[in-house]
């Protein structure tokens, strides 16, 4: 196994090669419909965000969250149906309330609060998606990279993210 | 491939054994294979540990895919299956079943989504291809955290309880008894029927509403399969799908049946009120009966009327007449409810149009009430008292307001909808009018004419071959109805209509109907009990217009009728019918099978501080007092798993969707690669 440590670069000092490394939540009935909807229309868009499919966005933890910046995500994005067309009455209100609540945490852990986006995305609105993935990854890309787990070690706080890989 | 061998993570059965996973990938006929190097892909997912077989295939959902799935799985005793393909929503299922037939627990399954989220909008190949590895690596950390699951069957009473008496709860309890269901129909007015009794003539046939009704009616009260209740309050919904518990209030009628000599009972009462049954143009006592032929046939007092002299009783002799009976609770059981407790009209303010300022401006449900031949004036069309020479309808009053002009209504909103059954109306009336008294002068103010229906545009034909001026004017400056100066006529109405390129008109009328809107009733009551969704036009949602469209979100709700927005008798009956087949669709499975990716409590874990009962939007979740912990009703629970996101204490998770799973894949996106790979 590799030295983890030699592999991190250091914070917003992107390499030619670096790409931002984004995860998006999605809801499975609006806005994973959306993202194919995309898909089905042939929308091109940047490859960088990787979706976690999830039945509502009520689901989504913030832990969920942190534990995707804490492993290297340079940006999160959250996606739920529209208020007032969720699947699930009022999952998505719960979202609604808990991310500006979480921008602030981040933001006080040294995370830029732009880098987690929650938009409302419909089933048909495929070009909202494509749009949306378009501005988060620009977004991202201007940020750099996040690298928290090696900020929280340089600052001393914290005892970072497991680093191991996966199986071990 | 010893160099593969990991071990599955879930928790509970299956947890420890040797993970086995087999990995198909999918050319999709080169819609994944152009773009993506599926060669590739194959084999670097073949390294990852537990990946014990990886292969592409060129259309995995065909026979011979599918087949390969299953062979697969008994040849290599695979026990976890990755499909990267389609999206899930096309095929989610297909390959769920391939697993099934070969004897493996569904739910270990997991579907890699690579061509509308990859191979259609990544334009570079390397980027596509590093992305399918992304994704189906992240599937391959999923998998090992999956636990078999098994559906949750749901037990459904054979029995259905329909909310609402008129047209829309009629058909729905009449079809539903038709396929031998045991049906509760209740009804909040003293009489069955609804708002059709009140109509007159109807599109497309012209026949007599009450005429039509009359059979729906007869179907109902003579079919020993239903029971209905008259005056019924709704009080208490508990209880979910296949077992529903409704608390009905009944509130006396008063009257017995078959009371002989009841008229004189009606007659001798000395309290007079507005008859709504004519749009307040006669009146009645506060002991009556709505019209000849209403069911049930004899009459109900009007409590809120009554001010219990007991003159009626002293007249029939002290039997059959009880003005001291008190209201009574029953319970309802029903496997499932259906909900048609109809609309409104709406009612104009006061001064618009001149309504209520003019005594010559009426609405179109009253002149309904006075083109009925069984109406107050026998079907003569007097308004005011006074025959009418020259009349004029204007359309869209109380639908397609706008917020420049319109001010907005208590809550805040403006009905900015269509309400779809007025233009028809007001064409039919207006032909029959003039079919009536060819001579009569009949003037149509519109913004647009809507005639969409089949036959519809008939009656529009029909109008303007009869000579009925049209007359369009601008939405935001709608014709001002003032009386008329020289007192030619009653009333004068000013507009610049748009047919002539804004000639400005003065019509004078001896009457003008306002074509009044259709809105939602107050259902706050029922909204609550039964946590309906609610659009933004007030009327109830259903989960889907295209896909699910008369039901509700909660499982086993069912929506007839215009409780759903404004719909005419044609569409109410449609609507009605379809509810009916799919609330008895679901009793007939006897079970119902729900997907099991519900929240479980974890007791130990769990310090029953109730946060999550309140943020449940289905109402699943109680508190054991006893033990101090939540308590997730399995058959209430849809599975957002909002709870789970809440618990303080993790001590919530989700069936398929517990943090172990999703955040080895959050993990594995993020390059928290198995060893093989990241080496």
């Amino acid at each position: 196994m590799a030295d983890i440590a030699t592999t991190i670069q250091t914070p917003h000092a992107a390499p030619a090669t670096w790409e931002p490394r984004i995860i998006g939540f999605l809801c499975y009935w609006c806005s994973y419909t959306g993202a194919d909807s995309a898909g089905t229309a042939r929308m091109k868009y940047p490859p960088n965000v990787d979706i976690v499919k999830v039945l509502c966005s009520g689901r989504i933890d913030p832990e969920l969250i942190t534990t995707a910046f804490a492993n290297g995500a340079d940006g999160v994005m959250v996606l739920g149906c529209h208020i007032g067309d969720c699947h699930y009455i009022t999952g998505n209100h719960k979202t609604m309330v808990r991310m500006p609540l979480l921008r602030r945490v981040l933001e006080d852990m040294g995370i830029e609060p732009e880098r987690l986006r929650n938009e409302w995305v419909s089933a048909a609105e495929g070009e909202k998606f494509s749009r949306l993935v378009a501005e988060i990854t620009e977004q991202v890309r201007e940020l750099g990279p996040l690298n928290w787990p090696q900020l929280m070690h340089d600052r001393g706080v914290g005892h970072g993210a497991d680093l191991r890989p996966w199986g071990e | 491939m010893s160099e593969n061998s990991a071990r599955t993570q879930g928790s509970g059965n299956g947890g420890g054994e040797e993970l086995r996973i087999g990995v198909f990938v999918c050319h999709c006929g080169g819609n994944i294979s152009d773009v993506v190097d599926v060669q590739r892909v194959a084999e670097e997912i073949g390294r990852l540990p537990g990946v014990v077989f990886s292969t592409t295939h060129m259309f995995i959902c065909s026979d011979p895919g599918q087949v390969l799935i299953e062979q697969k799985i008994k040849e290599l005793n695979l026990n976890r299956v990755i499909v990267a393909a389609c999206s899930p929503s096309l095929h989610e299922l297909t390959f769920r079943r391939a697993l099934a037939r070969a004897g493996l627990n569904q739910y270990l399954y997991e579907h890699t989504n690579i061509r509308e989220q990859d191979s259609w909008v990544v334009v570079d190949k390397e980027q596509a291809t590093q992305k399918a590895i992304r994704l189906i690596s992240a599937s391959v950390a999923r998998v090992s955290h999956l636990v078999p699951l098994q559906k949750r069957a749901i037990p459904i009473h054979p029995s259905a309880l329909v909310i609402g008496g008129g047209i829309a709860g009629l058909t729905a309890a009449r079809y539903l008894a038709n396929r031998g269901i045991e049906v509760t129909l209740i009804e909040s007015s003293p009489f069955l029927g609804g708002r059709m009794p009140r109509l007159a003539g109807l599109f497309p046939t012209g026949r007599q509403a009450r005429e039509l009704l009359r059979p729906v009616m007869d179907a109902v009260i003579n079919n020993p399969k239903i029971t209905t209740y008259t005056n019924a309050e709704l009080i208490q919904s508990t209880g979910f799908i296949g077992d529903f518990r409704t608390t009905v209030r009944l509130h006396p009628r008063g009257v017995e049946p078959d009371v002989p000599n009841v008229q004189a009972a009606i007659d001798v009462c000395p309290e007079q009120t507005d008859d709504e049954h004519n749009f307040e143009f006669t009146k009645r006592k506060a002991i009556y009966l709505p019209y000849e032929g209403c069911y049930p046939p004899y009459p109900a007092i009007d409590w809120k009327r009554c001010t219990k002299c007991g003159r009626c009783v002293e007249v029939v002799g002290g039997k059959g007449i009880n003005l001291a009976e008190e209201p009574r609770d029953i319970e309802i059981q029903s496997g499932v409810i259906v909900i048609a407790v109809g609309l409104e009209l709406y009612r104009p303010r006061w001064g618009e149009y001149g309504f209520g300022q003019l005594r010559e401006v009426i609405t179109l449900a009253q002149l309904q009430r006075l083109i009925d031949p069984e109406g107050p004036t026998g079907g003569k069309l007097l308004i005011a008292g006074k025959p009418v020479r020259s009349i004029g309808f204007m359309h869209c009053v109380g639908s397609m307001q706008r917020k420049e002009i319109h001010p907005p209504m208590p809550d805040g909103k403006i009905n900015d909808y269509c309400s779809r059954v007025c233009c028809t109306a007001s064409l039919h009336a207006e032909t029959e009018l003039k079919a009536r008294y060819p001579d009569l002068h009949v003037y149509d103010f519109h913004e647009d004419i809507r005639t969409y229906g089949r036959w519809h545009e008939d009656y529009y034909i029909r109008a303007s071959e009869q000579g009925v001026a049209f007359i369009r004017f601008n939405p935001l400056k709608p014709p001002r109805v003032e009386p008329d100066p020289r007192a030619e006529a009653p009333l004068v109405v000013r507009t610049v209509d748009r047919l002539t390129f804004g000639e400005e008109l003065e019509v004078p009328l001896d009457a003008l109907v306002l074509a009044t809107g259709l809105v939602a009733r107050n259902m706050s009551r029922l909204v609550d009990l039964f946590r309906c969704s609610v659009g933004p036009d007030r009327f109830l949602l259903e989960v889907h217009p295209k896909l699910r469209p008369v039901e509700l979100a909660s499982f086993g709700l069912f929506l007839a009728g215009s409780v759903q927005g404004p719909m005419d008798t044609v569409e109410s009956t449609a609507g009605a019918a379809a509810a009916a087949s799919k609330a008895a669709g679901l009793i007939s499975q006897r079970h119902m099978e729900l997907d099991p990716f519900i929240a479980k409590v974890t007791e130990e874990l769990c310090s029953g501080c109730r946060i999550c009962l309140f943020v449940c939007p289905f109402d699943a979740i109680s508190r054991d007092n006893k033990k101090g912990v939540a308590v997730i009703n399995e058959a209430v629970c849809t599975g957002c798993g909002t709870c789970v996101a809440t618990c303080p204490c993790n001590a919530i998770t989700q069936f398929g969707f517990n943090d172990e799973q999703v955040k080895s894949e959050i993990l594995a996106l993020l390059g928290r690669l198995p060893a093989a790979v990241a080496a």
